[in-house]
């Protein structure tokens, strides 16, 4: 049994492409059979805030800049028709179909009021 | 005091793309898949429960929940509590017997939180799936995945947690089981059961109307919640936390997140309600710890990543 959550292979094409994000030297690999996201995740850097990984929450949103993607439904509560025509997209639905130039555009996201106003962790005893 | 409502009877989700769904609801978690219909609507049930359906899936272009429904004693009932809905000034739609396939006519009404539900009185009842209904064996050899015993509560999100919870109290008769207060007294979330579980439904305060945070299901134990995460990692299934254990209702439990990205919690235990408890009090002071008994620490994206 296997969901292929994160899955989509490019056919005949096993070499990873590379992943970089404007303004910045930092980089990472990309296989294309996995998402952009989960791609980040995996080489162990946090340049896209991570939620759902599943194109629902809205937390990866991305500009891609240059480059070619495979893309999947994303959810339009984030990423309106006229904006994935732009470039902007849900890093967790988006595969590599060669090196991408990305840059970060997290939505506002109404938070938990109360997320906010807690005291410090470090106060808390452990 | 109690109304006639007797517990949560069906959820319906939207997905982004519904075989992918169908991998997690039926082949992960467990679920039977039961019925479809001619809007491309697929319906599934936990094992255990006796009714045909608890899950309706539906694709859309954004994910999150439709509705969730309440089954209620019988018609008498259901036509009282319409009733009572339309005096405490809900707006309330009538849903014809048939629209979900075997289930008899719908009451659904609007929320201050900005969420749908539903009562209804009639379901078909196929029993539960894969043992007799007499002399029934332990459980049904042929289960997938986690092999989810039934959908349990979904925890929604939304403003105004106090005058959703109010309408469930006062015209539903549910009653709340678990709290969380601030300094100022307010109550960020608020845990209501309408029978003897530690939650049927819960709230949670936020800005944003109409969000889910989490549909439940039930596991047996502690192991197969182990089992669960196991599952989880060998399907390469997007994981937000656990296994762990909750300070309110002190369920053990895993999250994780459906491939629309809806998050989906596998459970056991936990603590129990009679209408004579006082609701079981945590203060936002030990918020972490009140989410995450052993981690104690919040953590951002579990309080803020909803659909
Ligand atoms: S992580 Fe939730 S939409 Fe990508
Ligand atoms: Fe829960």
């Amino acid at each position: 049994m296997d969901n292929h959550n994160n899955r989509h292979p490019q056919p005949g094409m096993q070499t990873p492409h590379q992943v970089a994000l404007a303004d910045s030297d930092t980089c990472f690999k990309a296989e294309p059979e996995i998402s952009v996201l989960v791609a980040m995740e995996r080489a162990g850097q946090q340049l896209i805030p991570v939620g759902c990984r599943g194109g629902g929450c809205g937390k990866c949103r991305i500009r891609i800049l240059q480059g070619d993607y495979f893309s999947k439904r994303m959810s339009r509560a984030w990423v309106s028709p006229e904006q994935e025509a732009g470039g902007t997209v849900l890093a967790c639905r988006v595969y590599a179909r060669g090196d991408l130039l990305i840059k970060p555009d997290p939505p506002e996201i109404a938070v938990s009021c109360h997320a906010a106003d807690q005291p410090d962790q470090q106060n808390n005893k452990r | 005091m109690k109304k006639g409502v007797m517990r949560p009877g069906h959820i319906q989700l939207r997905v982004l793309d519904m075989e992918e769904a169908l991998g997690h609801y039926r082949d992960l978690l467990g679920l039977i898949e039961v019925d479809r219909d001619d809007q491309g609507r697929v319906y599934l049930k936990g094992w255990t429960e006796v009714d045909k359906f608890s899950v309706v899936l539906r694709e859309a272009d954004q994910p999150g929940m439709d509705f969730v429904g309440y089954k209620v004693l019988n018609s008498e009932v259901l036509a009282q509590l319409e009733q009572a809905l339309k005096d405490y000034g809900q707006d309330v739609e009538q849903i014809p017997a048939g629209e979900l396939k075997g289930c008899g006519r719908r009451v659904r009404f609007d929320s201050p939180t900005g969420h749908m539900f539903e009562i209804y009185a009639e379901k078909e009842q196929t029993g539960k799936w894969g043992v007799e209904q007499v002399n029934p064996e332990a459980w049904p050899r042929d289960l997938t995945g986690m092999r989810a015993t039934r959908f349990d509560h979904c925890l929604l999100y939304g403003p105004n947690i106090e005058g959703t919870a109010k309408l469930f109290q006062d015209v539903l008769g549910f009653d709340i089981a678990e709290q969380v207060i601030d300094d100022e007294g307010k109550r960020p979330a608020l845990f209501l059961t309408v029978s003897q579980k530690a939650h049927d439904v819960a709230f949670i305060e936020c800005p944003e109307p109409g969000k889910l945070h989490h549909a439940s299901f039930l596991l047996e134990t502690w192991e197969d919640v182990l089992r669960a995460a196991d599952l989880i990692s060998m399907t390469d299934t997007s994981l937000d936390i656990g296994p762990t254990r909750h300070g309110l209702t002190h369920g053990k439990t895993i999250y994780f997140f459906d491939p629309s990205g809806n998050r989906s919690e596998v459970f056991c235990g936990g603590d129990y309600h009679y209408p004579d408890h006082e609701p079981v009090t945590w203060t936002t002071d030990q918020l972490g710890k009140a989410i995450f008994y052993h981690d104690r620490a919040l953590n951002d994206r579990f309080l803020t990543v909803l659909t």
